[in-house]
């Protein structure tokens, strides 16, 4: 029996609050942001600190800065005197090289480009041939065209090279010659035979367990003094050779890395088709061992070229070695180290950025068997 | 104390060389049939030896460089610059890198003796010195007792303040810094009651301060630090040519030679500056040069009062007093030997 009653009518229930919400950037950041009591403190104090500082820093950078003029005079506003960069753009990025001479540098540099893209634009036929030819040629064509003296080409003594150009210039022809180098060391650590291992061992070791601004001072200090009389063996040289003997040291170890990442069946099918050492090594362990080896060697050409500014302790005019000699000028001595340091870090940052960019592309093209 | 190591095994390693190979080829030839001169210079330090932004050397030391080519090639222009560190200047010049060294090289018996190598003379008097602020209210260093003392660390002015503030029984508590431009910053932003530092190198700071009116250089000099040039043992020729060449300068200035009047003074001067132009005697002869090696370098270089006005006196941002490196004449110590 059914209970009497007023008949069953429809009863609305009350509205529930709507469900949190869980896209847009206000859930992010509840999200994310203001999870919970400590998460939201530290969000506070982070843009406590981002609003007090950032308004400050792009004023003295941008706002306040002074950007037009030839001369110290020219700053007067409170920001930074980019002024400063502005005059000794040239020094920073040329050194003292001539002039009407420059040309031979920005060649170089279109040099440089031309080979790095010919590394992997050249059709595959024969790209190794060429780019292996024309990385070898570069640093000696680039000595003959920054140098002079033949052709009509007036000579620009090594003294006068300097800037940021020196710095990509000496990283770039001592990891060009170092390359090969390294190559051997590296097989001669692999080697059965016992004097040329124990060598290899030594070279290695000694260049890499030493710290560079000591062989710098090695090179600058030391080494003129072994030198027979009256032979001067120019100071750029000379810490060139350094800078390639570190290099290779290093860049061996990375080789014997790759070395002992391609599997031993690879020796063992080269030899089982007759294949000579040279054969072996040269057409079927080296192109495996670079692809293996390209991370690690583009990340010891980084460091290298970032070592290179060291090079101010032994006097060379590079990048830094100028700023501090432009810091030193009479007329400029109203303390702009900072837009000065600044300046070399975004240069030295924008290159190396670069060159890991560079570095992921090669590393794409040369992943022929892993292709994900 | 690794610094100090590696300087003398240096030091050591250029005395063994300097000594077992003291005679060397003339210099003067080498010269003459390079066409240049090769200077070693500092890699950067105002008023002495600096880079403008065209890569132009100029500086108080960098003048001693262009007067000997001005004098031994007939042109101040034909000078290789080497810019090089304290650490290396020696081993440069001991290798025959460099023909000659100026560069803010302090003179003293121990370098003299033992590097084989000639001090050919002193073309800057300088010596640690204080800087305070005007608002402190001290004119002499004997009324700093107990205060503190902004210093780069490392420097020979570390010992000598100590030695100083001991000798005049005074106390003061050391601010070390490690480079010059944090020093300056110390002593700006009140980390101290003075900064002291090598009179030449106060005064390149002194520029660097937000108000350079507020800050004084006291007159007390309480170290000995004659800079010269350098030359190597060996080649008494060369030796002679550099040390004249800045006496020239110091001499000029003593007769009153500008490179304005030169021109003058050669034809209708007294017999004394007949003799230093070239229009009598054989003073270029003794040196191997010819007859008007000190015109040139009067007229291309100037004299040392000018050569000081232009690169560190009242003609340059520095703005040094002339002191100590002024004429014997006008009170200073600057007095060259005689010139006949």
């Amino acid at each position: 029996m059914k209970p009497s009653g007023p008949i069953d009518t429809f009863q609305p229930i009350a509205d529930r609050p709507a469900p949190v919400q869980t896209v847009g950037p206000v859930a992010w950041m509840r999200e994310n942001l203001f999870s919970g009591i400590g998460n939201s403190l530290v969000t506070l104090g982070i843009i406590a600190f981002l609003v007090y500082y950032i308004p400050p820093i792009l004023d003295w950078a941008f706002f306040s800065a002074n950007w037009s003029g030839t001369t110290e005079d020219a700053c007067v506003k409170d920001g930074a005197c980019w002024v400063f960069i502005n005059a000794w753009s040239y020094q920073f990025f040329y050194g003292t090289y001539p002039l009407e001479e420059v040309w031979r540098i920005n060649l170089m540099l279109v040099l440089l480009l031309i080979v790095i893209a010919m590394s992997f634009t050249l059709p595959k036929h024969y790209r190794m041939k060429a780019s292996i030819a024309a990385w070898l040629a570069l640093p000696l064509v680039g000595m003959a065209i920054l140098y002079g003296g033949w052709g009509g080409l007036e000579v620009v003594s090594t003294d006068l090279w300097g800037g940021f150009t020196l710095n990509v210039f000496m990283a770039a022809a001592s990891i060009i010659v170092a390359f090969p180098f390294s190559f051997l060391w590296a097989l001669g650590r692999r080697s059965q035979m016992p004097f040329i291992r124990s060598v290899s061992v030594i070279f290695i070791e000694f260049f890499r367990g030493v710290p560079v601004l000591s062989l710098f001072f090695m090179g600058s200090v030391m080494l003129p003094l072994f030198f027979a009389e009256g032979t001067n063996v120019d100071k750029l040289i000379r810490v060139w050779l350094v800078l390639i003997f570190f290099m290779s040291g290093y860049m061996a170890e990375v080789f014997r890395g790759g070395f002992a990442a391609v599997p031993s069946g690879q020796y063992e099918a080269a030899d089982s088709v007759g294949l000579s050492y040279w054969q072996k090594i040269l057409l079927i362990i080296l192109p495996q061992v670079i692809k293996i080896s390209m991370p690690n060697i583009l990340a010891t050409f980084v460091m290298l070229f970032k070592n290179t500014t060291f090079l101010l302790i032994i006097g060379i005019p590079e990048v830094v070695q100028t700023l501090q000699t432009a810091l030193a000028n009479s007329y400029w001595l109203g303390g702009h180290a900072l837009e000065g340091y600044l300046f070399v870090f975004l240069v030295f940052w924008a290159s190396c950025f670069g060159m890991s960019v560079l570095s992921r592309r090669i590393e794409r093209t040369l992943n022929t068997d892993k292709r994900d | 104390m690794a610094k100090k190591a590696l300087f003398t095994a240096t030091t050591l390693a250029t005395a063994l060389v300097a000594s077992a190979t003291t005679v060397q080829a003339a210099t003067l030839d080498d010269v003459k049939a390079r066409g240049t001169l090769t200077c070693g210079v500092s890699t950067g330090l105002a008023g002495f030896s600096e880079k403008d932004a065209n890569g132009n050397w100029s500086g108080l030391d960098v003048d001693v460089c262009r007067a000997v080519a001005a004098a031994v090639l007939g042109g101040a222009d034909k000078v290789q610059y080497k810019p090089l560190t304290a650490k290396e200047r020696f081993t440069a010049l001991a290798s025959g890198e460099i023909d000659m060294l100026s560069r803010n090289t302090t003179w003293t018996h121990t370098r003299d003796t033992s590097l084989g190598i000639n001090f050919a003379g002193t073309n800057y008097y300088d010596g640690a010195s204080f800087m305070i602020m005007k608002d402190l209210g001290v004119s002499s260093a004997t009324e700093l007792d107990g205060a503190n003392a902004c210093i780069q660390a490392g420097t020979s002015t570390e010992l000598a303040i100590a030695d100083y503030f001991r000798e005049n029984g005074m106390s003061y508590k050391a601010v070390t810094f490690d480079t010059s431009d944090q020093t300056r910053q110390g002593f700006e932003s009140g980390r101290c009651d003075f900064l002291t530092s090598d009179g030449s190198q106060l005064a390149a700071l002194r520029i660097g301060l937000a108000n350079p009116g507020n800050a004084i250089i006291l007159p007390e000099v309480i170290s000995k630090e004659p800079l010269g040039p350098v030359v190597r043992q060996g080649d008494d020729q060369w030796f002679n040519i550099v040390k004249w060449s800045l006496n020239a300068m110091i001499e000029a200035e003593e007769q009153g030679v500008t490179s304005m009047n030169a021109g003058d003074m050669m034809k209708n001067g007294n017999p004394a500056n007949k003799r230093l132009l070239g229009a009598e005697g054989e003073l270029g002869a003794n040196l191997g040069l010819d007859a008007e090696w000190a015109y040139r370098i009067v007229t291309q270089v100037g004299n040392y009062a000018e050569s000081f006005e232009r690169n560190v006196g009242m003609g340059s941002p520095l703005k040094l007093e002339r002191g100590l490196n002024a004429s014997w004449r006008d009170g200073g110590i600057l007095y060259a030997p005689a010139m006949r």
